[in-house]
Formats: C-alpha cells, sequence, structure tokens
C-alpha cells in the first residue's frame, strides 16, 4: 500500500517486444524459463544489434578514425601503384593493386577484429559474460560481423573511390550481377573465415595476437594482393582452394577487367561456387569450434584466464 | 616504548626520493627491454617465435619481388636488390614505431597496468622506449634474415668486402634514433585514441612508405611528395643503408630528372651528404617528437585518459 497523501507512480511503459521477455504471465518460474522459438530468435537477434551497435556507433565517438582509415591506407595503396608505375606497367595492374587495397579492409578488420575479438573479450573480462548471457554465442559472432562490415566498408569505399579517381582506374565491366555476387559471397566467405577463427582463439592466450600477425602479408602474398594469383602456380592454386581473399580477388578482377585476358585461374562463376561452400562450411566450422572450444576450456578453466 | 635508536637508523634519507640519476634511468630501461622481451618471445619456443617473427617481412619482400617478376620478367632481377634492401628495411621501421605504441595499448587496454607505470618513480618515456626496444629487435631480426633471404635464394649479388661499414655503423645508429623517435610521437597519438587504434602504427608507417624510396625511386612521385621524401628522415635512412650494402647502384633519391638533381645539380648524393642530411632531418624529428610526447601527455593526463580502457 502506498503512504496516504503519495501517488503512486505509473509502471514505466513497456515495449510491445520486451512484454515478450519480461511481462508475460506464467504460472511458474520454469515455464518462465521455457521461451517459445519466436522468444529465443527474438532474442539473439537482439543480441547481433547489441553486438554490433558498439562498432557502428564507435564510427562516430573517434574522429582520428576518418584520417586513420581512410586517407592514410590510401596513401599505401598508392605505394604500389606507384611500384607499378615506375615499372611501366599496364594500367590493368594499377586497378589490380586499388581492388587489393579496398578488399584488405575487410581482411584487416576480419583478422584483427574478428578472428581476435574473443580473445580481446576474454582479456577484458567480457567473455564470460558472453558466455552466461542466455544467448547462443553465434550472435555475438554474427553482431560483431555485420559491425565490423560497417567499419570497414567506408574504409573499403574511400579507397576505391579515390584510387579511381586520383589514378584514373577504368574498369571493363560485362557481368555486373556475377561481380556483386562474387563481392558479397566474398564478404561472407570472408566473415565466416573470422567467425571460424575466432571461435578457435577461445583457447588461445598470447599467440592468438601474433597469429593475427602471421595473418597479414603472409597472406597477402599468397592471395596476389598486388599481382594475378595465377602467377603464383601451384600455391596460387591452394590459395583459391582455401583463402577466401584470395578466391574473392581474382573473381573480382576477372570480372572487372575483362580486357585483361586469361589469367589462368577458374573462372569467376566457379570461383564464386567456390565461395558459397566455403561460406557455409567456415559457418558451419565456426558453430561447432564454438560450441566443442568452449566445453573444452570449460573442462580446462581457460574461459576466465586472462593476460596468458 | 619506541627506541630512540631504532628510529634514528631508520631515518628518512632525502636522497632515496631524488633518486640516482642516470643508474635509476638504465636500471628503468633494462628492467622495462627485459619485460618487452619476454611479453614477445616467450608466448611459445624458439622455432616458432623465429617463423613467426621472419614471416611477415620475408612475406612483404617477396610480394614485390613477384610485382617485378611479374611486369619486368628477367630484366626485373637487376631491380632486386634496390626492392629487397628497402622492404627488409620497412619492417624494422614498422616494427620500431609499432612497438612503443602497442606498449601503451597493450599496458592501458588489455593488462590495465599504465596507470601503476605511469605513477611509479620511473620515467614514463624511459618504460616506454625499454619496452618498444624489444619490437625493435625483432624487427631487426626480421630484416636480417630479409636481406639473407634476398641473398640466399633470390640471388641477389653482395660483397661483405665492398661494404660500406662506416657509412652502415652511422646510418643505422641515426636510423634507430629517428625509428624510435616515430614510435614515441605514435605512442603520444595511442595515449589519446580508443582501442581500435591497435593498427594505427602500420597504417602511419604504410602511408609514409610512399614517399620514403623504400621500393621505388622518389623521381617517380609528383614534386610535393619528392619534397616530402626529402624532409623525412627515412628516406635518407634507406637511402644511406643501400649505399653502404651495393655502392654503385641505383639511388631511391636521385636519378634523372629528379627533385635532387634539380636542387643540387648532381645525379646522386654522395656518402657525406647522406649522412649529414640523415642527422639534420632525424634531428629535427627527435625534437619534435619529444614536444608532441610532453603535449599528448599532458593531454592524456588532463582528460584522464591514462586509465581508460574501451572497447568494440
Amino acid at each position: 500500500m502506498a503512504a496516504p497523501g503519495i501517488a503512486r507512480p505509473d509502471p514505466a511503459p513497456v515495449a510491445p517486444l520486451r512484454l515478450a521477455f519480461v511481462g508475460r504471465p506464467t504460472a511458474s518460474p520454469q515455464e518462465a524459463a521455457n521461451w517459445t522459438p519466436r522468444q529465443v530468435m527474438a532474442n539473439n537477434l537482439r543480441s547481433v544489434v547489441g553486438r554490433a551497435y558498439p562498432r557502428v556507433r564507435g564510427l562516430t565517438r573517434e574522429p582520428s578514425w576518418l584520417l586513420f582509415q581512410m586517407l592514410l591506407p590510401f596513401l599505401t595503396t598508392s605505394s604500389f601503384v606507384f611500384v607499378y608505375r615506375a615499372l611501366d606497367a599496364p594500367a590493368a595492374y594499377i586497378g589490380f593493386v586499388v581492388i587489393g587495397g579496398a578488399m584488405t579492409a575487410f581482411w584487416l578488420n576480419v583478422v584483427w577484429m574478428m578472428a581476435a575479438q574473443l580473445y580481446w573479450e576474454k582479456d577484458q573480462g567480457n567473455l564470460e559474460l558472453y558466455f552466461a548471457a542466455p544467448m547462443n554465442v553465434m550472435s555475438v559472432l554474427f553482431g560483431m560481423a555485420v559491425g565490423g562490415l560497417v567499419m570497414s566498408s567506408t574504409r573499403a569505399v574511400a579507397i576505391l573511390f579515390i584510387a579511381t579517381v586520383v589514378y584514373g582506374v577504368s574498369f571493363s565491366i560485362s557481368q555486373w550481377a556475377l561481380l556483386i555476387a562474387v563481392f558479397i559471397l566474398t564478404l561472407a566467405a570472408l566473415y565466416g573465415f573470422g567467425m571460424m577463427l575466432a571461435s578457435l582463439f577461445v583457447m588461445w592466450g598470447r599467440e592468438a595476437f601474433h597469429l593475427t600477425q602471421l595473418m597479414t602479408e603472409p597472406v597477402y602474398f599468397v592471395s596476389g594482393l598486388n599481382f594475378p594469383v595465377g602467377r603464383l602456380g601451384f600455391i596460387g592454386a591452394l590459395a583459391i582452394a582455401l583463402i577466401p581473399l584470395a578466391v574473392g580477388l581474382d573473381a573480382m578482377r576477372q570480372l572487372a577487367f575483362v580486357s585483361t585476358g586469361p589469367t589462368g585461374t577458374p573462372a569467376p562463376w566457379i570461383e564464386s561456387l567456390i565461395l558459397v561452400v566455403m561460406t557455409v562450411f567456415f559457418i558451419g566450422l565456426a558453430r561447432w569450434l564454438l560450441h566443442s572450444m568452449e566445453e573444452r576450456a570449460r573442462r580446462e578453466g581457460r574461459l576466465t584466464v586472462r593476460w596468458r | 616504548m619506541i627506541d630512540r635508536g631504532v628510529l634514528r637508523s631508520h631515518r628518512f634519507d632525502p636522497a632515496r626520493a631524488s633518486g640516482r640519476g642516470t643508474i635509476d634511468v638504465l636500471r628503468s630501461f633494462r628492467t622495462a627491454a627485459s619485460l618487452g622481451w619476454k611479453m614477445e618471445a616467450n608466448w611459445t619456443d624458439p622455432v616458432l617465435f623465429f617463423i613467426y617473427s621472419v614471416a611477415k617481412p620475408v612475406a612483404s619482400a617477396l610480394i614485390l619481388v613477384f610485382m617485378l617478376q611479374v611486369i619486368a620478367g628477367p630484366a626485373g632481377i637487376a631491380l632486386r636488390p634496390f626492392v629487397i634492401v628497402g622492404s627488409a628495411l620497412w619492417s624494422f621501421v614498422v616494427s620500431g614505431v609499432a612497438g612503443l605504441a602497442w606498449a601503451v595499448l597493450d599496458d592501458r587496454e588489455r593488462y590495465r597496468m599504465l596507470k601503476y607505470i605511469y605513477v611509479s618513480p620511473s620515467s614514463f618515456i624511459t618504460i616506454l622506449l625499454g619496452r618498444g626496444i624489444a619490437r625493435l629487435a625483432v624487427g631487426a631480426m626480421g630484416a636480417g634474415i630479409t636481406l639473407a633471404v634476398g641473398v640466399l635464394v633470390l640471388g641477389v649479388p653482395f660483397d661483405l668486402v665492398a661494404v660500406d661499414w662506416p657509412l652502415l655503423g652511422i646510418v643505422l645508429v641515426l636510423g634507430v634514433i629517428t625509428i624510435s623517435a616515430l614510435g614515441v610521437v605514435m605512442a603520444a597519438v595511442c595515449l589519446q585514441t580508443r582501442q581500435e587504434s591497435w593498427d594505427y602504427p602500420e597504417v602511419v608507417v604504410g602511408a609514409l612508405f610512399l614517399v620514403v624510396g623504400a621500393v621505388f625511386p622518389l623521381s617517380v612521385l609528383p614534386v610535393p611528395l619528392q619534397v616530402l621524401g626529402l624532409i623525412s628522415p627515412l628516406t635518407w635512412w634507406i637511402a644511406g643503408v643501400r649505399l653502404a650494402l651495393f655502392q654503385g647502384g641505383p639511388s631511391s633519391i636521385g636519378g634523372p630528372g629528379s627533385l635532387w638533381q634539380q636542387l643540387s645539380g648532381e645525379l646522386n648524393p654522395t656518402s657525406v651528404q647522406v649522412a649529414a642530411a640523415l642527422l639534420l632531418t632525424g634531428a629535427v624529428v627527435t625534437l619534435v617528437s619529444a614536444v608532441l610526447f610532453r603535449a599528448g601527455e599532458a593531454r592524456a593526463k588532463d582528460r584522464g585518459l591514462i586509465d581508460r580502457t574501451t572497447g568494440s
């Protein structure tokens, strides 16, 4: 009972979606804990949005990002453009470098902010919260991927646009639909790859950080970031079969610079099929790895071990 | 009862608070360097550590070698020494600059020790330099192995007797100081920024890569970029090492039509000119970096950034 003269405050308005979680009248705690599939889905979607939020929102909160993530990477790409200019290379090679420079934005994001992320979260003390929360941890990985995709898209677009204008890159595209499909599939495969590595790194300590270092220049080399991957022979073929960056880049270059002729690699439609297989495989593997690594980390007491 | 004799023997010695000057600085530096090395190296066995340390610089060099091969074919072999030396030295620059910045981010964001280090009696900059020296050592190892791979595997002609050792010694010492100064600037920047700035050092160094003539001569750049290159100490450092190791090879600074030729009337700079330019530009960068670091440190302290942690 409220004391005389003191008005009871009106209950705070509750959003309809929120009612599904806290306002549902149930007969017992057991029934309340037993969520419907719709509730589970809504909860996981909210987790995806919640995990993507800091990455998207963070873009507006760190002004230095504009300089360090948009302008300076363009200058790095320019270095390789000038290498080709110094060698009097055909104009299409400048385009190769520009596309490679744009795609490094996604690769770096996958390596730094997907693969190594759960390791950072462990060091920061967030990982145990993820596992203790009533959600599927895969939704955290999806949220990271969505947020990361937004972050790196801006950098990639900046490099592509500025470099195309400054260096006068002329694309010769005959199959727009396939090019767009390959681009989307490449991103899906890349972030699936990142999710798989993130699951793997749950178990790891500082070696995760050093492995991310190993996954930059060596991967750029075998993926043919600045030259046609077909020129690497067997190593290039292996990269096309295993690394989404390699196969995606090669397919996009074949589609964006039709005039360069045969590259010695599979046709773009075959490479797009490889990307589909990679996407399904990596995301499936990520799910399995996340589950098994969580089990193992729980048994070995590694989920909360920090600064190792 | 308090024994006055005991009190007298434990009397506070003001000299202890003022420290022992250089001895304390050296001890802080040694301890920080030792800690940095352990953090860099003790996460795995030595063989794996070695592989991880050299894979990145060797791969960087191979990217450029393949670009040469694809465009120039067999004619590109003549340019390999130029590209491999530049690429190897650049991996050293990346490690040196990133080491100090990562020390800030590691200690603030990951281990959350920066505030304790900051309030310790040791000089903050001394500890940062000590932490950074470990990564510089890893970078030096990577650069050395890349050069060795260039000579032994990629057929770069190299004659130990023909090396200009005095010039090499001078430019290496001046180069390490300059690279550390750039690292200090990046550390000051990372004191201000969020956790996502892990890749800022590499991005900044990647941008500098454009103007220093590491893998192509400055003469192919537009004149304003050539000016930037000529005032960068890294340009003179790379040119100096190249000149010391491969005398008579192509210069990254001079050459027909270069800004250097227009300004000096000579085709290529001499050893003395390179060393003097490195000394001058390096001194300016080092002084400016000290000022910037002090300003960055004061701003971080003022805004409470030294114990801030962020996530994304």
